[in-house]
């Protein structure tokens, strides 16, 4: 088992190196001139763009820009931010580094149950009525954009009957709506999958067996059923996660939550490569933890994986 | 598993029959294909079903409600949201499509090469689709926006970017189970040249499992260009975009709530339709879950 | 499961580890829409930081809504007899934030603080280029500016190399420095050094910026505990917010959400409406697009547009034809400037005779902005096509882009704005269109418009200088240098129980009078 974790944790290396090259590559790429963006509107002033320049290395040649930055994010230093002028990254990104996983976490915790249950529920009545208005509600629930559904539960939930805030980030409250919203196409994900899974297992000769046996349905389904579908659905898990977090660019920018998928998209049209850089990486390091925890989940419950991968 | 022996070819007209009536029969994918083919049909016609240009402004009919001279009612500049809306249906296929065919393209050909040549090839394809997975896809769209700059270049070349290695690593699996069977194995001896092989022999096999996926994948890519659109960095004016036109509604949703709405329902039905035919295509075609 | 109940526990950890303390009740709360872009005296240099600064730091005079001039940290100033020099006898009672006493030496080492090189100053920067020895500072051969004179405690004098007639109404951030050497480069988030009615208290990247009350402000201490600059970058989020109590003050930026206020009856009521400090004009670049040498090619293009349809339709009311380059309210401005009318039998006649009838003949041309003004551009664009026959390609570029290529002169055609910082039209005049302005993006270039100008900067009387700016005026618009769009109108929405709230051309007056019922 051992042997096993250690081979997983060092699939992560390549993945990581790969995110600092790509982000390093793509700000190279990335058009506009972060001096600029620093003096705003009123920008002209040769003598002080250069003198920027020099301040934040950006007049050195590329390798030069790299090593230097590898060597700093060895020391966990992100650099200093664009936007706000000599302020160090991590200062930025301090606070708000929890909030966008917290929220991916949270709503994944609450689509689960919920996706699994009405994946099976559709699975088990198969090609019945409530099969079918299941499908169509989890299909919506897939197709609705987030953005177009958050305008709506904004109005209703929290204009109309009051139950939740409008926006920010100062009580637990604040995060009722975010999460209920991000939770909802990942509870439609899950279920989907649940009932084929489902309806895979319900074929399977051993379940055949079972009921040829004459044992109760239910035992059928919670003995011989369940696991079957809850393992595969694990190992989906880790890619939900990724869209959560990522889907919280969308919902952090409506909602006013100052996480990261907001301070991303602030960064970007900024052109505050620092912070950017900062925040790819991060994203890509939280969905790496999170395929690994998975992998090692499923090598705990499904012994099999640990030689075969 | 999707293998085809020489018998099975001979009976592909009694298949294709077989399939037409599971198809009819299951309704919500023929609910799904209804939609995706009214789409369809109002883009390629969009131009002789928009009422007026779409690029036509009238600062003296702004935010017209719907009505008589306006079906939809109008926009910010006093344009026909009707025939924004058509032309919209246009912007999101054409695109769509575009990304389809290069994710297709480059997704099959990766995928066919890495796993015919094995080795380097395909280490390098894989671990290139591993990483691309590795980033959450809306991140990789957006620097890609990032860099290129907002249009509709940027959003074909970002979703087509992050479309591409789940074809590969389907195609991969196909082919390589298709290797060890025998009629493949006969065309080796024979000599026939690899390209032959696969385009003659793997690929029609792997065709169901193609048209699943494109057609679950087509919501997936009019979502990623609405909310790209939305967030700024997608399709720009005077072309008209769902995502951008939900967008310019917002802040008038409770004044003047037609452009949001329209352009909503418009977005919302297109991708279901586009899952459902997606959903009930995969029960058919993929055999794992055809009822026996 | 433990494996979910410890997932579920690290999850309220973090949730909860996340979360701010309580608001408290008096503070003010008003939305801005991006975080400040710093939050210093030395560096400001943008709008948002503006509008939080200006509550905190203060300079010699003030500006009222009407665009009067106020007092502020100076009582009085004259001119020396040469013009070469300004006499400040300075209010005496001021405090700092931290507690100490303001007085003439603290002007002049703010002044000083912005000239030592390395400060990384912004906008105030070019309002001491002319001071004498300015130079040797910047340069650092000296650190002592010898124009500024401290003649007692509250009295200053400032000498010029050439006269600067407006120089007391220019907006510094005066501030105690002595808190560089206490507290260090990074002082600015820990103390507070204005002498404003609010002294800075904390900021919260990405959620707000709070000010606490100066209890030994010099005009009265502030009637509430405090301001809250919630920082809400979606628009449609700060007018839910608005409606459900979250914020007391609802700032608007943009021309949809400005409308859609109008629309409401209830928003309306608390609405507070006046024409901006702005102006928005087309640049026409003409070594970058030949056609433009031409002056009826720019006049057929500027009269294309329906500025009147424009103002109604698109901006609901929300703005007015912009004929000059000067905005209403600001002194020097010229109520008879001549109308520009919306005309397409001249503009198809006079592109006719330039020899691009119907726009054949011309080459292709992209007009650039920023996103969030695409309609009016797509307006634009939809006008020239329709009356000149000439298609247009919307060029939506991205803001360090477009301001790049805007400050290298290398767009050939824009609609761009320009906002005074300070109530005089020579803001306008010099700034953008004076052929040595590095603010004149459009490159334009008359002989005779930079002597006006030249000669207006050195003129103190204020009749025979708005005189000048008038001619200069007239020069540039005879000549279809520019083209003068529209004003918008600001606007912001005040809970009806908050009193002493008051929007300015120049955006928002300090909130030093404010009281919440």
């Amino acid at each position: 088992m051992s042997a096993y974790v250690v081979r997983r944790l060092l699939g992560l290396l390549p993945v990581l190196a790969a995110a600092i090259v790509l982000t390093f590559a793509a700000n190279q790429f990335v058009p506009g001139d972060p001096v600029t963006v620093m003096l705003g509107d009123q920008g002209g002033n040769v003598e002080l763009e250069q003198k920027l320049r020099r301040e934040y290395g950006l007049d050195r040649p590329l390798p030069v820009q790299f090593a230097d930055y590898l060597a700093k994010l060895a020391r966990g230093d992100f650099g200093l931010s664009f936007r706000y002028p000599s302020v160090p990254v991590t200062q930025v990104i301090r606070d708000a580094l929890w909030i966008s996983p917290s929220l991916a976490a949270a709503a994944l915790v609450l689509a689960l149950p919920i996706g699994i249950s009405l994946g099976i529920v559709a699975a088990l009545r198969r090609n019945t009525l409530a099969d079918t208005g299941i499908i169509l509600v989890l299909v919506a629930g897939l197709s609705i954009p987030n953005f177009a559904l958050a305008a709506f539960f904004v109005w209703i939930f929290a204009l109309k009957l009051g139950w939740a805030p409008v926006a920010g980030w100062t009580s637990w409250r604040h995060a009722v709506l975010p999460v209920a919203l991000l939770a909802i196409p990942a509870a439609a994900y899950l279920a989907r999958l649940a009932r084929t899974f489902m309806l895979e297992v319900l074929q399977q000769d051993y379940v055949r067996t079972a009921r040829a046996k004459g044992l109760p349905e239910r035992l059928v389904v919670w003995r011989h059923s369940l696991r079957n579908v809850l393992v595969p659905i694990l190992t989906v898990c880790g890619v939900i996660f990724g869209t959560l977090i990522t889907g919280t660019v969308v919902i952090e920018t409506i909602f006013n939550i100052p996480g990261l998928g907001r301070i991303a998209i602030d960064s970007i049209f900024a052109r505050d490569y620092p912070v950017t850089m900062a925040i790819v990486m991060l994203f890509t390091f939280f969905y790496a933890i999170i395929n690994f925890i998975v992998d090692v989940l499923y090598g705990i419950v499904d012994p099999r994986i640990r030689i075969s991968r | 598993m999707i293998g085809r022996t020489a018998a099975e070819a001979i009976s592909e007209g009694s298949r294709l029959a077989e399939f037409s009536r599971l198809f009819l029969a299951n309704r919500s994918a023929m609910l799904g294909a209804t939609i995706v083919l009214i789409a369809v049909v109002v883009a390629l016609l969009s131009s002789w079903l928009a009422p007026t240009d779409y690029a036509r402004t009238n600062m003296l009919f702004v935010w017209e409600p719907p009505g008589d001279d306006f079906v939809l009612g109008t926009d910010a500049l006093g344009r026909d949201v009707f025939s924004r809306l058509i032309v919209g249906a246009r912007v999101s296929l054409t695109i769509a499509l575009s990304v389809l065919a290069i994710a297709l393209t480059v997704g099959t050909a990766a995928g066919m090469a890495a796993a015919w040549n094995g080795g380097w090839i395909d280490s390098l394809v894989m671990r290139t689709a591993d990483i691309t997975f590795a980033f959450p896809e809306l991140i990789i769209a957006i620097l890609v926006a990032a860099i290129l700059g907002p249009g509709i270049l940027t959003v074909i070349i970002s979703l087509s970017l992050v479309s591409w290695p789940g074809i590969a690593r389907i195609v991969r699996a196909l082919v390589l189970t298709l290797r060890g069977e025998l009629y493949i194995d006969a065309a080796i001896v024979c000599g026939t040249p690899p390209t032959q092989i696969l385009l003659r022999h793997c690929l029609p096999n792997i065709v169901p499992a193609l048209i699943v996926r494109a057609s679950v994948g087509v919501g997936f890519i009019v979502m990623a260009e609405a909310t790209l659109s939305f967030l700024g960095l997608g399709v720009q004016e005077p072309l008209p975009s769902w995502g951008g036109m939900i967008r310019d509604g917002l802040t008038a949703l409770r004044t003047d709530p037609h452009l949001s709405l329209a352009a909503g329902a418009a977005l919302g039905t297109t991708i279901i339709g586009f899952n459902l035919l997606g959903d009930g295509l995969r029960d058919l075609l993929d055999p794992r879950i055809r009822e026996r | 499961m433990k494996s979910a109940a410890f997932t579920r526990y690290a999850l309220a950890a973090a949730l909860l580890a996340s979360f701010a303390g309580p608001v408290a009740a008096r503070d003010l709360r008003v939305n801005i829409n991006a975080d400040p872009e710093m939050i210093d005296p030395i560096t400001f240099s943008a709008l948002i930081a503006g509008d939080v600064l200006r509550n905190v730091y203060q300079s010699f005079s003030r500006v009222d809504e009407k665009g009067n001039v106020l007092p502020a940290l100076a009582l009085k100033w004259t001119a020396h007899p040469d013009n070469l020099g300004w006499r400040f006898e300075l209010r005496p009672g001021v405090k700092f934030h931290t507690g100490r006493a303001f007085g003439a030496k603290d002007v002049k080492a703010s002044f000083e603080a912005l000239l030592t090189p390395g400060s990384k100053a912004g906008l105030q920067l070019q309002y001491l280029q002319r001071i004498v020895g300015a130079k040797d500072v910047q340069d650092g051969k000296t650190k002592d500016l010898a124009g500024v004179s401290v003649v007692s405690d509250l009295v200053l004098d400032i000498r010029f190399t050439a006269p600067d007639v407006l120089f007391p109404i220019y907006p510094f951030m005066i501030f105690d420095t002595q808190v560089v050497a206490d507290k260090g480069p990074n002082w600015f988030m820990q103390v507070s050094a204005g002498t404003g009615p609010y002294s800075f208290d904390s900021w919260k990247r990405g959620q707000e910026v709070h000010l606490n009350a100066f209890k030994d402000y010099y005009g009265g201490a502030p009637k509430v505990d405090g301001i809250r600059f919630v920082i809400v970058p979606s628009e449609e989020t700060s007018v839910t917010m608005y409606e459900a109590g979250e914020l007391d003050v609802l700032m608007v930026a943009s021309t949809d959400l400005a409308r859609r206020i109008m629309r409401d009856s209830r928003l309306k009521a608390d609405a507070q409406t006046v024409s901006a400090a702005q102006i928005t004009y087309l640049g026409m670049n003409q070594n970058l697009y030949a056609p433009f040498k031409d002056k009826r090619v720019r006049e057929a293009f500027c009269i294309s547009i329906d500025r009147d349809a424009m103002s109604k339709g698109l901006f609901g009311g929300l703005a007015q034809p912009l004929y000059g380059q000067i905005t209403p309210g600001i002194p020097g401005y010229n109520p008879n400037v001549r109308k520009i009318p919306y005309d397409p039998a001249r503009a198809k006649k006079l592109m006719a005779e330039a020899g691009y009838a119907d726009g054949k003949g011309l080459p292709p041309l992209k007009i650039a902005n920023l996103a969030p003004f695409r309609n009016e551009i797509a307006y634009y664009a939809d006008q020239w096509k329709q009356v000149l026959g000439v298609t247009v390609d919307l060029d939506i570029q991205e803001r360090a882009t477009f301001l790049r290529s805007l400050n290298a002169g290398e767009t050939p055609f824009f609609s761009w704005g320009w906002t005074a910082d300070y109530p005089d039209a020579l803001y306008y005049l010099s700034q953008v269109w004076h052929s040595k302005s590095p603010f004149n993006r459009a490159r334009y270039s008359s002989a005779k418009y930079d002597e006006l100008i030249d000669k207006a900067q050195i003129t103190p009387d204020n009749a025979a200088r708005y005189k000048l700016y008038h001619q200069a005026e007239d020069t540039l618009l005879d000549d279809w240098g520019t083209c003068g769009i529209f004003v918008r109108t600001n606007v912001a929405v005040v809970k009806p129980n908050v009193k002493g709230v008051t929007l300015a051309p120049m955006r928002m007056l300090p909130y030093d009078k404010v009281t919440i019922n």
